[in-house]
């Protein structure tokens, strides 16, 4: 009775979010009805039957898989190259987050948003460019050096660290900072001492995050020549040796899951940190293990410094920067482009909301169960989360071929091909989202008798809605930077026009494309913050 | 992917926690092993000697099955490594462009190379020169494909396959792109048209894949490709061949300056004599053969791809 009375609920703005829902909800539903009905699905014929007996092929192999041991040693070693290239990408990151956070944050600037704006404006730059487009331009510049891998990933993923790095610093409570400088201590003390620390957990949280993301990413690096397992899946994948291909998917799987498992345990135990004063053994050890991974990636890979600084080096960035400058503006192209970025749009507003709905009706099964559950529930549970990680371990361009044997050609084998993958990652997030939710209200609502749809009515949706939503906004940026992957297979979106522009050496096309995919990431991604906003 | 629980868990709470367990004897030690790893691995990282010219890197555009292109330039590597007395080394590639990139940069010395992309690569990379050619590069085709559900029988209009949906291969592919789009203008089909527009599969293999799957009604690839899946049997039936393409000029080997500068101005004629000697009456020099599924290599010259580059031109492939 006390809880309820101390709970005061001000009526007022509570009304004015509702209303906001309701627009931001009802023009998602406008905006997936505008995707579902450029689709063609409506107009015309999209299934291609014919095709499934190619599909049969991809599917068969799955269950004998290439197994000889000269093939198996390939793919040990390129594992080895993928885990380098991840562990130092996503290391630099953080060394170019934690360094680009300081003109990034709030509190740097204070009230002079004039820079604060101009350096999250700097940051939209690399950040708009998948990681595969980054190693696309420095294969030009750096050509087969192991640098093209480490950056490529570090770049895009040290812009974003810089920003949430940033934020966090930006959201610690001030208390301790503002003491110490009325004490009379500089900025920059103050800001070591008085911010740094309270954020530590959450700057090392986002770190192993980052490391676990940087896996993928190696992954697709490949596809674009950068080494690794990627670079053995492209040239299985392009022969069409079914075999082949999942031998190195389920290397990929297991080395996702591995990142995944590990991750996961670092990023609680920050979360939750043990009581007492003592050093946390099983984060200390983390940390230093993955000190000395990177050591080790910096020997495996030969990395030299000097290959960054070297005459050819700048030799190509100049010849690259002289072609690619100015940017081609015909009306030819920007009107392709136009036409490209509606439908990229469309592409990630399907893959998303096929995503979405896939992952929420698979939650329930992804989730382990809090109570004890039968060994029938908890094998169908382990087959699901197994699905889920094989299907964000075969690359989009491999899911937009098989998807296109059955589906023909438009819209829609890419934005599947999208929507298979991002369902992989974002049903293990909603099924993480279900086991971290409180589970009273579906417990009190089960002994007051209520049947399980009205439990799951009234007493999970509530409380997921919102996380689940803000994840599903999110997985949109970034599905709107993937697009470019399939794109680069002929499957539709801004990705075909890139793909044509690389291919043809037309540089200034190149930038203008680059230009608008940036553009387009900016665009997607302050919609989705309002959004989320809104959602808060 | 959470960075609501990142911001959460930045709180306070964790954050007093933590401060002991990341004291700065904690992070200097971090940084500093990191620092010294790094150092560690830098200082193994030394270049050839610099009397040394180091080895011919040879590349290939990946147009073929990887595993047999693998052996087919391991042998390549082998062999001329052997005569010429040089060091080799094959480096895979896995996408067109990036062939040609890597011939700019250096990183590729002597690559062979489709028609269309040697022109891309000599037009980027001054004092590139052709070196060799097969004996049927000379006479070169494309084969154009349909499904049988079609019930298009063999002949050589290629009218009919404007009002199919048409699959191209890579789309820098001379066989799969570039020669088929020209002679497609030539016979009054818009090459850019059909129904959805064009496809690009990617590949030879995946252009038989999608047309037998019906995804794709036709599709057209080089002709060398065809003919030897559909000898080893292991083309779908639903697929048949409907027309060939005139003849062209087409894949050659190309050297760049890089190195010529290394290896001495004599490279690019020692290099000719050694593709241009090979016999088939030796066995060694016949493995190479059979492996590019050549008769001969003969000289070649750039005058050669002027064609090439006109219709790239056209194309707006060539810029």
């Amino acid at each position: 009775m006390t809880a309820v009375l101390e709970r005061p609920a001000p009526p007022a703005p509570r009304l004015r979010r509702d209303r906001r829902r309701w627009a931001w909800g009802l023009g998602a539903l406008a905006l997936v009805g505008w995707a579902l009905a450029g689709s063609g699905l409506f107009t015309g014929p999209v299934l291609n039957p014919a095709g499934t007996g190619q599909v049969g092929r991809f599917l068969g192999a799955a269950v004998r898989p290439e197994l000889g041991a000269e093939f198996l040693g390939v793919v040990a070693g390129s594992t080895l190259v993928t885990v380098a290239y991840a562990v130092l990408g996503a290391g630099l990151a953080v060394l170019i987050g934690a360094l680009g956070a300081v003109p990034a944050s709030r509190t740097t600037w204070g009230r002079r948003r004039t820079g604060w704006l101009l350096t999250r404006g700097g940051l939209a730059l690399p950040r708009g460019l998948h990681e595969a487009v980054w190693g696309l331009l420095l294969v030009n510049v750096l050509g087969l050096d192991p640098w093209v891998g480490v950056l490529a990933i570090a770049v895009p993923y040290g812009a974003i660290t810089a920003k949430v790095f940033a934020d966090l610093l930006d959201e610690v409570p001030r208390g301790a900072y503002r003491a110490l400088l009325a004490a009379g201590a500089g900025r920059g003390t103050a800001a070591l001492y008085g911010l740094l620390p309270a954020a530590a957990g959450g700057l090392l949280s986002y770190s192993f995050y980052r490391l676990e993301c940087a896996v993928r990413s190696a992954v697709v690096l490949g596809l674009v020549g950068a080494g690794g397992l990627g670079y053995q899946l492209a040239l299985s994948f392009t022969s069409l040796r079914w075999e082949q291909v999942w031998t190195t998917v389920y290397a990929l799987a297991l080395l996702c899951l591995v990142a995944d498992v590990a991750g996961r345990a670092v990023r609680r135990r920050v979360a939750a940190p043990r009581p007492g004063p003592q050093r946390d053994p099983v984060l200390t050890g983390a940390v230093l293990a993955v000190l000395a991974l990177t050591g080790w990636a910096v020997w495996y890979l030969a990395l030299s410094p000097a290959a960054l600084v070297s005459e050819r080096t700048r030799e190509q960035v100049a010849w690259v920067a002289s072609a690619a400058w100015p940017p081609a503006t015909d009306g030819d192209l920007l009107a392709a482009v136009w036409a490209a970025s509606v439908e990229t749009v469309r592409m990630s507003v399907l893959a998303v909301a096929f995503a979405t709905t896939g992952a929420v009706a698979l939650a329930g099964l992804a989730a382990r169960p809090g109570r004890p559950a039968g060994p029938g529930r908890a094998a169908l549970g382990v087959l699901t989360r197994v699905g889920l990680l094989l299907l964000r371990a075969v690359p989009p361009p491999v899911w937009a071929l098989v998807l296109l044997f059955v589906l023909l050609p438009g819209v829609l084998p890419g934005a599947l091909a999208l929507g298979v993958y991002t369902l992989g990652v974002l049903g293990r997030l909603v099924g993480e989202a279900v086991e971290e939710a409180d589970r009273r209200p579906g417990e009190a609502l089960r002994a007051a008798g209520a049947p399980p749809a009205a439990r799951w009515l009234y007493g999970s949706v509530p409380a997921l809605a919102g996380p689940v939503l803000a994840l599903a906004l999110y997985r949109w940026e970034v599905v709107v930077r993937d697009t470019v992957l399939v794109g680069l297979l002929g499957a539709g979106g801004i990705g075909v026009l890139l793909s044509a522009a690389t291919s043809s050496f037309d540089w200034p096309a190149v930038t203008t494309v680059l230009v608008a995919i940036v553009l387009l990431t900016v665009a997607v991604d302050l919609v989705g913050a309002r959004a989320r906003a809104a959602l808060r | 992917m959470r960075p609501a629980r990142a911001a959460r868990s930045g709180g306070p709470a964790s954050g007093s926690v933590l401060l002991p367990h990341l004291s700065r004897r904690t992070l200097l030690a971090g940084t500093g092993a990191a620092v010294a790893a790094v150092l560690a691995g830098c200082s193994g990282t030394s270049t050839a000697a610099p009397g040394s010219p180091g080895p011919l890197r040879i590349g290939a555009i990946p147009d073929q099955d990887p595993e047999v292109l693998q052996r087919q330039f391991r042998t390549v590597a082998a062999s001329l490594a052997a005569a010429l007395d040089l060091e080799t080394e094959y480096r895979p590639v896995t996408d067109y462009a990036a062939a040609v990139s890597l011939f700019r940069t250096g990183d590729l010395d002597l690559v062979w190379f489709g028609g269309l992309t040697g022109v891309q690569a000599r037009l980027q990379t001054r004092g590139a020169v052709p070196i060799a050619q097969r004996d049927i590069d000379e006479e070169f085709h494309s084969v154009f494909v349909v499904n049988t559900a079609t019930g298009l029988a063999p002949a050589d209009d290629l009218r009919p396959l404007a009002g199919l949906r048409f699959t191209y291969g890579s789309e820098t592919s001379t066989s799969g792109r570039l020669m088929p789009a020209y002679y497609l203008r030539e016979a009054g089909v818009d090459p850019g048209g059909f129904p959805g527009g064009p496809g690009f599969s990617g590949s030879h293999d995946a252009t038989i894949a999608l047309v037998a799957s019906g995804t794709y009604q036709a599709g057209v690839l080089n002709e060398q490709v065809w003919r030897s899946r559909s000898e080893d049997g292991e083309v779908d039936p639903a697929v048949t061949a409907y027309a060939r393409t005139p003849a062209y000029h087409d894949y050659h080997w190309l050297l760049g300056p890089g190195a010529v500068e290394r290896f001495g101005d004599d490279l690019a004629g020692r290099l000719t004599g050694w593709f241009t000697g090979l016999s088939a009456d030796d066995p060694d020099d016949a493995a190479v053969l059979e492996l590019f599924g050549a008769g001969s290599f003969i000289p070649t010259e750039a005058a050669n791809y002027r064609q090439i580059e006109e219709i790239g031109r056209d194309l707006g492939l060539v810029s």
